[in-house]
């Protein structure tokens, strides 16, 4: 596999070289990246024209507040763009984004993808609280622990980079990627198998980790009892929903005012007939019906977890649920933009096994 | 005045007059905080049995509970009595709420109790021992005012308690049930107005005009990541489809790319300080100071101290108090024609 | 300094103070063109969030026209308008933004001079004060 080994002193500093010089010699208009907030606590995506903002930017930051999947839902849900735009994301942020491009609701024409090697984020929380002791594996999300899909492979963007000691891995995935790399006069004729290795080491210590957390929450889960165990703590504010880069719908399904209020007698009678009712009502109904809503389109990033204020592992068990349904339709979300997501399309001869014949 | 004494710790003594208002039929359902497993939640339960499990003085506050009772009664009026526990600040947005047109007061039997304040909900996942929400820290408005009974909590010692008789409702509602009456006094403890009164001072002196401007929004707003948890669990913010989630406030990417050539680089999404300026001239009115929206921020922005501190000088403006009185109209539903002269003249 | 011209966003209610600007055009009355007229129907047609978005959006000021109190076309709007605009402009205040941005006046039908000097003093006033610092801000 070839590519371009750049030696750097610093992982952020040559990742934003490298963007710099496509922006320098006119291969793009524009770049979307993560940028620090003025007062340095936190970091937002801006869409930056201007060079000096550029060199200012932080590509990879140990942190991920908002999938950027978001921000480019903010930039074309509505049309698509007229310049040239390079989007710098994490594997996962790309991944979202094809699936909102299938839910149209991102328009990808014009937008290039620059993805990154990621080494995982750390809970938003821990790092707010703590912004200079995360770099501990017990900060990270347990879905990042858990995420087997931190590199280049099954990923459409054009160009990726990855991360390794004192260095970084240009590696481009299509045609694109490699106009960009001559044109920045950075051909990719150096030998990545170095890299290669690298990412087979992290990816088994990943899936060990991942088949060791998915079955732990498929034994804490098993029964109606056990999942209402597992979100006990739920206080139904439906932040996860709301920070999931999937869920785009503006007024859930969970949240609509005829779902949320039915008559007084109505509770009332449900009240009676159960002895007692929660108030709001369907909690558990709220986390399975947004399984099934979304599950075929779980990335497994993780941001429903941080977002919680009860910090119930929501991530860890939407991943589980999410990976094995996948399965089920040998989907994987993200991995390409043709590929429709398995609810929307059919096969007239498959799944017999869930058909009610000969009971 | 005429109050009921309870010789029982708080909750078991709640739990007793609910208990007796249920069997005895005057209530068809009670509404009150339960704690379930390691986690709290509001119920409406109909079993007088499974009201050993209410804990309605524990002090948290999972969701609002005006906001749960408006869920309850917008549709139709209640139809049958019930009783519900409530703190002074979910008392008052209930009030608001009514005066919304999103919740209906019939039927309803409300207990309240001098508030000592709740601790923030994620204390429950993530240990900060006794703290208190920094918007009950700053509340001066622990007496509710308008619930038909007050239990006597905050400052009390707990061994005992004694229930206020407020209204003639809660008269008739504790008719024939078995209690003893006395006499007593609504009081709080010495010096804890005049200690959060202190504090909300102080808090707010942070918070002063000087302190803020637009760097100033941005400085405390930044790290909001637009996830407008602060709304949905506002008990004011009503609205089914937020102007903030709706299509009206997306931007073009023709718009978007304008602003970029004009500003050089433009944060995404947009609308981050946009919307907490845009739901506080809506909600500031009513603004009653609970706090649910600080409790819900996924980063830990103080939403409800800032949000306290504008809509205490916008109440002033038109010498409003949300939840003080029914009949007070929302300032911004009514007008006088002799007011604020100075403005539009010059 | 003396070449920036303000964009000042004008919300004028259809029968009086957009009335009144067609007047002060017709009589050929001289301003400066900074404002940006926006016609609606009454002053209380404006929700506080156009303004705040046109403020955010980089306008340098945003003025507000309607009926005298008692004028209104459909009665009552205007003292609606003067309350939500009284809340808005406390909300500035205590905010620290820069309340001179933000201006409410009745313009009535006949009043074309009247229009012209409250355009021409709200530029003058707004070229003292600058352009907006928002339309630079990039984190909003």
């Amino acid at each position: 596999m070839k590519g371009k080994i750049v030696k750097v002193e610093e992982i952020n500093q040559g990742i934003k070289e490298i963007i710099l010089k496509l922006f320098d010699r006119g291969i793009i208009d524009a770049v979307l990246s993560p940028h620090p907030l003025p007062n340095g606590e936190s970091f937002a995506h801006l869409l930056i024209k201007d060079r000096g903002i550029l060199t200012q930017t932080v590509p990879l930051p140990p942190i991920m507040p908002i999938s950027g999947a978001k921000a480019l839902r903010d930039l074309t849900r509505l049309g698509k763009i007229d310049f040239r735009l390079l989007a710098v994301m994490r594997p996962c942020e790309l991944r979202a984004t094809i699936e909102l491009s299938k839910l149209n609701q991102i328009v990808l024409e014009n937008i290039s993808f620059l993805t990154l090697d990621c080494p995982g984020v750390v809970r938003i929380r821990e790092y707010l609280n703590h912004p200079n002791q995360y770099a501990r594996d017990d900060a990270l999300r347990s879905t990042c622990l858990a995420c087997v899909h931190f590199s280049f492979k099954n990923l459409p963007s054009d160009l990726h980079i990855g991360i390794g000691k004192g260095e970084i891995y240009l590696y481009p995935q299509n045609e694109k990627g490699r106009e960009f790399l001559t044109g920045i006069d950075l051909s990719p004729t150096d030998d990545l198998s170095n890299w290669l290795e690298q990412i087979a080491t992290t990816e088994k210590k990943r899936m060990a980790y991942r088949e060791k957390l998915f079955q732990e929450i498929r034994n804490k889960t098993k029964g109606l009892e056990a999942l209402d165990r597992y979100f006990e703590l739920c206080i139904n504010c439906h932040n996860c929903m709301r920070v999931c880069p999937i869920c785009y719908c503006r007024q859930c399904f969970f949240e609509n005012p005829d779902q949320t209020r039915i008559e007084a007698g109505g509770y009332l009678n449900l009240a009676r007939k159960k002895k007692g009712i929660r108030f709001p009502t369907d909690r558990i109904l709220f986390h399975l019906g947004r399984m099934s809503h979304m599950a075929l389109s779980c990335i497994g990033c993780g941001n429903c977890g941080d977002g919680c204020p009860m910090e119930i592992p929501v991530g860890e068990i939407f991943s589980l649920i999410g990976a094995e349904t996948q399965k089920m339709f040998d989907y994987q979300p993200g991995r390409d933009p043709t590929e429709p997501i398995p609810v929307l399309t059919y096969r007239e001869d498959e799944l017999h096994e869930y058909e009610d014949v000969n009971r | 005045m005429k109050a009921i004494r309870i010789n029982q710790p708080f909750n078991e003594s709640l739990r007793e007059l609910l208990r007796s208002l249920l069997e005895k039929g005057k209530v068809g359902a009670v509404f009150a905080l339960t704690r379930i497993g390691s986690g709290y939640s509001y119920t409406l339960i109909t079993d007088p049995k499974l009201l050993d499990q209410i804990t309605p003085i524990d002090p948290y506050m999972p969701v609002g509970g005006g906001k749960m009772l408006s869920r309850l009664t917008m549709i139709e009026p209640l139809t049958q009595p019930i009783a519900a526990v409530i703190r002074p600040c979910e008392l008052r947005s209930l009030y608001e709420l009514v005066k919304l047109e999103q919740a209906n007061l019939d039927n309803l039997l409300i207990i309240s109790l001098t508030c000592p304040g709740v601790r923030p909900i994620r204390g429950l996942a993530t240990d900060r021992g006794e703290t208190l929400r920094e918007c009950c820290q700053i509340c001066d408005r622990f007496i509710p005012e308008k619930s038909d009974l007050t239990l006597l909590c905050a400052g009390e010692d707990g061994n005992v308690s004694t229930i206020l008789i407020n209204t003639e409702q809660g008269e008739r509602f504790l008719e024939g049930l078995p209690f003893d009456y006395v006499e007593a006094e609504l009081k709080v403890p010495e010096g804890l107005k005049e200690s959060r009164k202190k504090k909300r001072q102080e808090t707010f002196s942070r918070l002063k005009p000087e302190d803020l401007g637009m760097e100033g929004l941005i400085n405390i707003f930044g790290r909001c990541i637009g996830c407008h948890a602060c709304g949905r669990a506002c008990p004011i913010c009503y609205c089914n489809l937020c102007y903030f989630d709706s299509e009206e406030s997306e931007s073009h990417p023709k718009e978007l790319a304008t602003d970029l050539e004009l500003k050089g680089a433009l944060r995404l999404p947009t609308n981050t300080i946009f919307y907490h300026l845009g739901r506080m001239i809506h909600v500031s009115l009513s603004c009653v100071g609970c706090g649910m929206c600080s409790d819900v921020c996924p980063v830990e922005i103080p939403v409800g101290t800032i949000f306290t501190r504008i809509a205490e000088s916008g109440q002033k403006l038109f010498d409003y108090i949300p939840g003080r009185d029914l009949e007070e109209k929302l300032p911004t539903s009514t007008f006088k024609i002799e007011e604020l002269k100075d403005l539009g003249e010059a | 300094m003396s070449d920036f011209l303000p964009r000042i966003v004008g919300f004028l209610c259809n029968w009086c103070s957009y009335a009144g600007a067609d007047l002060a055009g017709v009589s050929r009355l001289k301003m400066p063109p900074a404002l940006i007229p926006i016609r609606v129907m009454c002053s209380s047609r404006v929700d506080p969030l156009f303004v705040l978005r046109a403020f955010l959006g980089g306008a340098d000021a945003v003025l507000i026209a309607g009926c005298h109190p008692g004028d209104c076309h459909y009665q009552s709007g205007n003292y609606y308008t003067r309350r939500r605009f009284a809340l808005l402009q406390r909300i500035f205040q205590e905010l620290g933004l820069e309340v001179d941005r933000l201006r409410l006046a009745w313009i009535a039908a006949s009043e074309g001079v009247r229009f012209k000097k409250v355009v021409t003093e709200y530029t003058d006033r707004i070229k003292k004060l600058g352009p907006n610092p928002v339309k630079k801000e990039i984190f909003l």
